[in-house]
């Protein structure tokens, strides 16, 4: 996974995750747009056609003053904390 | 947070199962299922030695069929780890996967009864014969098929059945089809195959009320026999949180 | 030529259970669908594998 800020101001991010698919970005969108302080949250898996992009491209826009930066980061803490929820509990059911 | 996760295997083997997760969002039911499918590596055959092939098939035919075979993967290998395993049958007789030997104690065909090749008597006289090493190499399923430890892997949502009155006197008798799980009145959860996928076989004369429970998702997990169900399951989640831990780290830099 | 190691369209391992019900179901005289679900070959893409399958080893190993 890497990261490259494209575009980046007081309530906007535009942010290239390159190396992940739909299966982790839509994961991410779907736990961005969970959280009040962000206004819109979108990722885009450009097709080759698109002259040369084919990176996934996360876009951020937040209210309430909150940083886009400090948002990502906390929607990554939330995934994980709930991929870690998730295992105990089918740990529990198989146990 | 408000997420409460609970758990419940419908019915199932190491194999095969259906498991209910409630409290999953669509997002998430959907990353779990990519991730099975996609990002839990397997080990499987990729390049062979061939010392003799004197069969009816060529070498890549072998090879492929080779790399189908699935083979038991321990959670201890790296993306790119490889081991040796040999064949090594003559003819006249048939080589099964159970055939193979491998140099990993741990990683041995899942399966040992499937034939790869029939070997005959050539015309000459001379038995048919194969003798290969073979390297398996451990990748997932977005670099081929074989890397996949699930197969036919999906979800469907939970769907609540309720009673609310009776099928007017008039009414045709239709059939009402549905597959899957579905929960009653009482909370029981009965999989749609045990009255043939029809509701009017199980509330005959019944009017009824069909509709999803949110959150609610059933999944048909099967393997073909690298790991156990559990297992992938257990892989898919690692995989996603695997990735959401380096990207917290990285934004945080 | 051989049974395919695993489903096309599903991936399913189906080759372990060809010789049985090759046995059962072609040689024997069992219902082929009561075979096959005796075998747990449960969908029709996995069932189309063995019903439409043909060993050709025999008929192709004189030219070798």
């Amino acid at each position: 996974m890497e990261l490259r800020v494209i575009e980046k101001t007081e309530e906007e991010l535009r942010i290239e995750v390159a190396g992940e698919g739909h299966t982790f970005m839509n994961v991410l969108k779907g736990t961005l747009l969970e959280n009040d302080d962000v206004a819109a949250a979108t990722y885009d898996v450009n097709p080759e056609q698109s002259g040369g992009q084919t990176e996934p491209i996360l876009s951020i826009t937040t209210e309430g003053g909150a940083d886009p930066l400090d948002v990502l980061e906390d929607a990554a803490g939330d995934v994980s904390r709930k991929t870690d929820e998730l295992r105990s509990a089918f740990k529990a059911a198989s146990a | 947070m408000a997420d409460e996760f609970d758990v419940e295997y419908i019915r199932g083997d190491d194999r095969e199962a259906r498991i209910l997760v409630r409290g999953l969002t669509p997002a998430f039911a959907n990353g779990l299922r990519r991730a099975m499918i996609a990002d839990v590596p397997t080990l499987s055959i990729d390049t062979l030695r061939v010392v003799e092939n004197s069969s009816v098939m060529f070498d890549e035919m072998i090879g492929l069929r080779l790399g189908l075979v699935p083979l038991t993967t321990p959670d201890d290998f790296e993306y790119g780890d490889t081991v040796t395993l040999s064949l090594d049958v003559e003819g006249p007789d048939t080589a099964y996967s159970g055939d193979l030997e491998s140099s990993d104690p741990d990683v041995n065909p899942a399966d040992e009864d499937v034939p790869i090749i029939q070997l005959n008597e050539n015309p000459s006289g001379e038995n048919q014969r194969i003798e290969l090493e073979a390297e398996a190499v451990l990748d997932d399923g977005k670099s081929h098929a074989k890397q996949s430890g699930g197969v036919a892997v999906g979800y469907r949502h939970l769907r609540k059945v309720s009673v609310v009155g009776d099928r007017g006197e008039f009414d045709e008798e239709e059939t009402n089809i549905l597959r899957g799980v579905i929960e009653t009145e009482d909370g029981e959860l009965v999989p749609t195959d045990e009255f043939d996928h029809d509701l009017t076989e199980r509330y005959p004369g019944k009017e009824l009320e069909v509709e999803d429970v949110p959150g609610a998702f059933v999944f048909h997990v099967e393997t073909d026999g690298s790991m156990t169900v559990e297992e992938l399951v257990l892989r898919g989640i690692d995989s996603i949180e695997s990735r959401a831990d380096e990207l917290q780290e990285k934004v945080a830099v | 030529m051989m049974i395919p190691v695993r489903c096309f369209s599903c991936g399913k391992v189906i080759g372990e259970h060809w010789e049985e019900f090759e046995d059962r179901a072609r040689d024997g005289d069992e219902d082929p669908a009561a075979v096959l679900d005796d075998l747990g070959v449960d969908r029709h893409c996995c069932r189309r594998m063995m019903v439409s399958h043909r060993d050709l080893v025999d008929v192709v190993s004189p030219y070798q």
